[in-house]
């Protein structure tokens, strides 16, 4: 049940989450296909097309399962129905307005080429606007309810921080090393940066929702982890200065500051486990047990330990630029942002379609969670093949990028094959999502006793 | 410890490192200028940059090592290769390439002659950017080079000419991006086995109207001044019979080097 009429707007916004989820899939598996070759669409969708669209509809749909978990997180912590719904629901419009515009763009070929900013100007003063009315509508929200927690200060400290941190990317240079550099200022600070904020704070409440933990305690931690997330990643940015014709000092700067980008990931996982561990994995909806105390789990090797593996300047020298890359993006993205708006979506089902949890933890979520898991995992492996592998002939030994490629083939198989286990796992969740139903009449309501 | 000691934590620690990195990017963005050599970035490179971003070069290519893993890293492609050949490579790259044969082929872009012009300014600036000495080694297209295991392989101060030829020729000098030592095997130029007896019979050809007169003479006339003669056949020039060969080793090799080179090529026998 509903604590907030207001809150049944998460639905749609999920509900498109899973759609652009799905859809960039797609878009992996037919760039993926060109890795395989021959490539009969070399003149009509070619590689880079195919690949914008895989990479933008991450963004976008991991951002719309971020607002849907604000527009479901906000109203509960705050204790009041969301300021206009109206609003959301036309903020939802726009949005995907803008999307799809987008992806029809890119298909025509109209893009300003800059890997994950390749959106045009004026869509992405579009961005702005939905931006606006989503912070403005979160804002009034607090404001009408007089009471702000800690998580939802995080949250929306994220949610603020990543409209702010867009702003850069809006700019225009004629200096191809200051593009570079103010570019990382978006991507970089978003995910190893504020998105992490995101994270952290839909983190604590499913921890506080499935854990029954003492919401001071985990409040307390929170500010330690979020902290640590500041303290490595901004200065952490500085592993991406090594080698664009920045100073040399970058060099140390982003090598140490970077070392220590695990911590964060590291606190979170140790977080999720102990808190978990503390109420005995009792929740009755066990698909959102898995998916939370996972996201901490993947996170900490993708986006933390995988991070590491090539962050130090010795190291980067030789792997910048190559599959270890993918590897690493691909486990990251996955663990710490795929896997929470996921956990937030299985765990919020229930509320939003008026079923029970105990229906939550049906085999067929179960199943979507180890197959994405397991597929996840065998692609990074089989990336992290071909990373290696590129990285000795390549950049080693000096062999040719094509004689290289040729020579790793054989992962691009494996990463086909473990790309095919995980979209198993993406079909699953989607197939138990539309099983539960949309949610029909009048949602019910706990009130505003609870 | 309490939560407003961990509150404190978060905020004082998120602005201190915040007012360093704000510190350390004005220091950057002042140093950008010189670190680029901005005072040649003209209008062209401007509109190469353009023509980059257009036609979504970053979603296939890495440059810098920035972009996807689907096609070459450009940084240092203008030195590698020259402005002829690239030129002609992006007008046809079908022409060049195959995919039964490399297992990739980049599409056609319908790029007119003068997008072709700026984008080749843009990234031979790009070459020019002080990069902190990345990368290490040169990346190459194709080129299979025959090398030893590292550290057993011959070293630029090796002892011997030759061995240092063999050192630059698969090393820095990046020969074999486009050369192959192996025979029939042609990359972007002529495959090089044999090419000291190559040599000896071609300026004893009547057809020949270079200036050398022993095959010495004619491997330092083709590193140097690679247009002055081209030899017939083959897709290594353009139709008015520039040769693809970068024009800049007369001014990136200093005279001992040539002698090195040419002191392992003519062991290609």
């Amino acid at each position: 049940m509903l604590a907030y009429r207001s809150q049944r707007v998460a639905y749609a916004y999920f509900a498109a989450a899973l759609v652009l989820f799905a859809l960039q899939i797609a878009f992996g598996f037919l760039a993926l296909a060109k890795y395989l070759g021959p490539d009969p669409l070399l003149d009509t969708l070619n590689f880079a097309t195919a690949k914008s669209i895989h990479t933008n509809l991450l963004l976008v749909w991991l951002l719309t399962g971020f607002m849907g978990s604000a527009y479901y997180l906000v109203p509960e912590e705050s204790r009041v129905e969301i300021h206009s719904e109206r609003l959301a629901w036309i903020q939802l419009a726009l949005w995907l307005g803008v999307g799809v515009t987008t992806i029809a763009g890119y298909l025509l070929g109209i893009t300003e080429g800059r890997k994950f900013l390749e959106m045009p100007f004026v869509l992405k003063l579009g961005v702005v606007v939905v931006m606006l009315i989503f912070l403005y509508n979160l804002a009034m929200t607090i404001r009408r309810a007089g009471r702000f927690t800690t998580t939802e200060g995080v949250l929306l400290g994220g949610l603020v921080g990543a409209a702010l941190l867009f702003l850069p990317g809006l700019i225009p240079f004629d200096n191809y090393t200051l593009d570079r550099f103010y570019r990382w200022w978006v991507v970089h600070l978003w995910v190893e940066g504020v998105w992490e904020l995101i994270m952290g704070a839909l983190l604590a409440f499913l921890l506080i929702r499935l854990s029954g933990a003492d919401r001071e305690v985990l409040e307390k931690w929170l500010y330690v982890i979020v902290g640590l997330t500041f303290l490595s990643g901004i200065l952490g940015t500085g592993h991406h200065y090594y080698w664009i014709g920045t100073p040399p000092y970058w060099l140390w700067v982003g090598g140490f500051f970077s070392a220590l980008e695990p911590l964060a990931f590291l606190g979170m996982a140790v977080y999720a486990y102990t808190m978990i561990n503390r109420s005995g994995l009792s929740h009755p909806n066990s698909v959102a047990l898995h998916w939370t105390l996972g996201s901490a789990i993947f996170s900490a090797l993708g986006a933390g330990i995988l991070g590491f593996a090539h962050t130090w300047p010795q190291v980067n020298q030789w792997t910048h630029g190559t599959h270890i890359t993918t590897m690493h993006g691909h486990m990251a993205f996955f663990g710490a942002y795929a896997m929470i708006v996921l956990a937030m979506i299985s765990y919020t089902l229930p509320a939003l379609t008026g079923t029970s949890d105990a229906e939550r933890s049906s085999r067929l979520g179960l199943w979507a969670f180890w197959l994405m898991v397991g597929g996840m995992f065998g692609m990074t492996m089989a990336l992290a093949a071909a990373g290696i592998l590129q990285t000795y002939l390549e950049r080693i030994l000096g062999l040719g990028y094509l004689e290289t490629q040729r020579k790793i083939q054989v992962h691009y198989l494996m990463w086909l094959g473990t790309a095919l286990i995980f979209s198993t796992g993406v079909s699953a969740y989607v197939w138990d999502f539309v099983r539960v139903g949309a949610p029909r009449g009048e949602p019910h309501t706990l009130g505003e006793a609870t | 410890m309490t939560k407003a000691t961990t509150r404190r934590f978060f905020f004082a620690g998120t602005a201190l490192f915040t007012l360093v990195f704000i510190g350390l990017t004005l220091h950057t963005h002042a140093t950008i200028a010189a670190r680029t050599h901005s005072d040649r970035l003209d209008e062209r490179v401007v509109r190469g940059l353009h023509v980059w971003a257009r036609y979504n070069c970053e979603n296939c290519h890495t440059l810098l090592g920035e972009g996807a893993y689907y096609a070459p890293d450009l940084t240092e492609i203008v030195a590698q290769r020259g402005k002829g050949y690239l030129s002609a490579f992006l007008a046809d790259p079908s022409a060049f390439y195959s995919e039964e044969r490399d297992g990739r082929l980049m599409p056609t872009l319908g790029l007119s002659p003068q997008e072709i012009d700026d984008v080749l300014e843009f990234l031979a600036w790009v070459d020019g950017i002080d990069t902190n000495g990345w990368p290490p080694r040169p990346i190459l297209v194709t080129g299979e080079a025959p090398r030893a295991p590292p550290g057993a392989e011959p070293h630029v101060d090796a002892p011997l000419p030759g061995d240092r030829g063999r050192a630059l020729f698969h090393g820095a000098g990046a020969c074999a991006g486009c050369h192959a030592v192996a025979p029939g095997v042609h990359l972007v130029g002529p495959s090089l086995a044999g090419i000291a007896g190559t040599a000896a019979t071609r300026v004893a050809d009547p057809s020949y109207h270079g200036d050398a007169k022993a095959a010495d003479d004619y491997l330092r006339e083709s590193i140097l001044d690679p247009s002055r003669f081209v030899a017939p056949g083959g897709n290594f020039a353009t139709p008015e019979g520039r040769s693809f060969m970068p024009e800049h080793y007369a001014k990136t090799l200093d005279a001992g080097q040539v002698d090195d080179l040419i002191a392992y090529l003519v062991t290609l026998r």
